[in-house]
């Protein structure tokens, strides 16, 4: 990839950190990954790098591979070829300073909010008292404030995902993985926690590799869209989304946003007419 | 939502209890009961000899054998005991269920002896059991281990296997160690099949004090109704009966009532609805 990272960089109100060239300031570097399941090859010739203050969006069809490619960058399955590295580490397991948000939450139904938002604490070996002060805050941070004690049940599908949001800011990521988390919740909840993931994002921008069906969602939190296509699939087109941060409800009435909207849109599609076209033929 | 609806919600389950009496199962069950028992009673004393248990000479018997000390004693020696061995076997067939659950050497290595234990009636153990520790409570509480131990092993093992994905991932991702993802996440995640585990080990263990007893004639709730049956005291005799099914009833209900206040996300009557 020669293009420069962070095109957009310029553009937002941290203007004094120099626009990332490439190579030195990425988080994740992604070479060459391949992935099977006994015969099926799930993808192929992934490469990519996401700069430390980079969001890549990833869209694609369902079943391309998008949570698996996600797994692997967390370390949680092992690629058939290729390397993945991040922090100076190369990934064959979780490492510290990665976090996964999970499609479906990943609550434990049997810890309230508080003791799953401070799971990661504890299993980072944090010290009680410093988890006892860092816990309030991300509650407060993704508006869950006296729900400390409330489990899982109790909460509405947008509360959970708030949870799994503070569990995973808490300990203090400089990678965020994202599986499709807003894809199991209404489409207005969906919508509030899109502006609050951005809005939290600006106070403390990281590295973010953020999973989605959403075309909509995929420009108006993207740097870069990546489309995922493809039997194997693979990076089929790398869309470098010039809208200004921080982005806000306004991003999604610029007549830029539609454009680019369109773009992701004819590039996701384009196989799909073809394949249409040769039917009909 | 706000505060108050949760707190509606935590509560919910609470019902009026007069309510429930009148409506529920309960004057069917009443209806059931009384006829079972006047049935018993009636044949009892048309056909068969007197000292036979019928239900009022137990209803007569009671005030006298729970003062007893014979029998408070036999009581305590052998509940305790029952205790004692379900408490081992929880321990142990925790531990041990959870790593065939979880381990593919160590199911592929106690798979079969634990399947073949769980199989093997505790009586045909008993005689090896009194030659490895006497006539004494030793074999006793030896026999109620290994009658709960396995019901426990294959229970918590199949619902650690059964754990979904996700939630070993997401203890993988937070980078826990393994004993923490057992104990944190595995153990809850299966905590249904863990109680039909341990209910079905506190039958077991009952079964398996009273059958040690009978045959070692080692003193305890067991021998007290061996005993009295062979001396023609039916009544009394069934007093223990009595005692041992309310241990039963009351061991079901010490679970109900944990689960309620220490497992308040464990919520069967949500779950059926
Ligand atoms: N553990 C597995 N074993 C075998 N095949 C798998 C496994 N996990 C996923 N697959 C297959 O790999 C492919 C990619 O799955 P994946 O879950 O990554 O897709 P996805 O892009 O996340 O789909 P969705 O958008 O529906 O979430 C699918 O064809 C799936 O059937
Ligand atoms: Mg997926």
């Amino acid at each position: 990839m020669t293009e420069p990272m962070l095109s957009t960089d310029v553009q937002r109100p941290e203007t004094t950190v120099p626009p990332v060239t490439s190579q030195a300031d990425a988080r994740i570097r992604v070479n060459g990954l391949v992935k099977r399941y006994g015969t099926l090859e799930v993808f192929r010739g992934i490469d990519f790098e996401v700069g430390a203050r980079e969001i890549v969006t990833i869209v694609g069809p369902s079943g391309c591979g998008k949570t698996t490619l996600l797994r692997c960058l967390n370390g949680l399955i092992a690629a058939d070829e290729g390397e993945i590295w991040s922090n100076g580490t190369r990934v064959t397991e979780p490492i510290a300073g990665m976090a996964m948000v999970f499609q479906h939450f990943g609550l434990f139904p049997w810890k309230t909010v508080y003791d799953n938002v401070s799971y990661g604490l504890r299993m980072a070996g944090v010290p009680a008292a410093e988890i006892a002060r860092r816990v309030p805050h991300f509650v407060n941070l993704v508006g869950l404030k006296g729900f400390e004690q409330a489990y899982p049940y109790q909460m509405s599908g947008g509360m959970q995902q708030r949870c799994g949001l503070a569990r995973a800011l808490a300990v203090e990521p400089n990678v965020l993985l994202m599986d499709e988390p807003f894809a199991a919740v209404d489409a207005q909840t969906r919508e509030i926690l899109q502006f609050e993931l951005m809005r939290i994002w600006e106070e403390r921008p990281t590295a973010m590799v953020f999973v989605t069906h959403s075309i909509e969602e995929a420009v108006l939190m993207g740097d870069r869209v990546f489309v995922l296509k493809g039997r194997p699939s693979s990076i089929k087109e790398t869309i470098t989304i010039d809208l200004p941060h921080p982005r806000t409800r306004e991003t999604l009435r610029e007549a830029r946003f539609a454009e680019l909207r369109e773009q992701v849109w004819s590039t996701l599609m384009s196989e799909a007419r073809e394949a249409e076209f040769k039917l009909e033929t | 939502m706000t505060d108050a609806s949760l707190t509606v919600a935590a509560t919910r389950p609470a019902k009026a209890p007069a309510a429930k009496f009148l409506s529920g199962a309960f004057v069917p069950r009443l209806i059931a009961g009384v006829t079972i028992l006047a049935l018993w009673e009636g044949v009892v004393r048309a056909f068969a000899p007197a000292y036979v248990a019928k239900p009022s000479g137990i209803v007569m018997a009671i005030p006298k054998v729970i003062v007893d000390p014979a029998f408070l004693n036999a009581s305590f020696v052998t509940l305790s005991a029952v205790a004692q061995g379900l408490a081992i076997a929880l321990v142990f067939g925790t531990m041990i269920g959870l790593l065939i659950g979880r381990s593919v050497v160590a199911d592929r290595t106690l798979r079969h002896y634990v399947n073949g234990f769980y199989a093997v009636p505790m009586v045909v153990v008993l005689p090896l059991f009194s030659l490895w520790f006497g006539y004494s409570g030793a074999t006793r509480l030896a026999t109620i281990v290994f009658s709960s131990l396995f019901s426990i092993i294959v229970n918590v093992a199949d619902g650690a296997r059964a754990v979904p994905r996700e939630y070993v991932e997401v203890s993988r991702s937070f980078r826990a160690g393994r004993i923490s993802t057992l104990l944190e996440v595995v153990l809850p995640a299966s905590m249904p099949y863990f109680l039909a585990g341990l209910r079905l080990a506190a039958g077991r263990a009952l079964i398996g004090a009273v059958v040690a007893e009978f045959f070692t004639a080692i003193g305890g709730l067991g021998y007290f109704i061996l005993y009295n049956s062979r001396t023609f005291h039916h009544n009394e005799a069934f007093v223990g009966v009595l005692l041992l099914a309310g241990f039963g009833v009351g061991f079901d209900m010490l679970v109900n009532g944990s689960i309620r206040r220490f497992m308040p996300w464990y919520r069967r009557d949500e779950a059926a609805s």
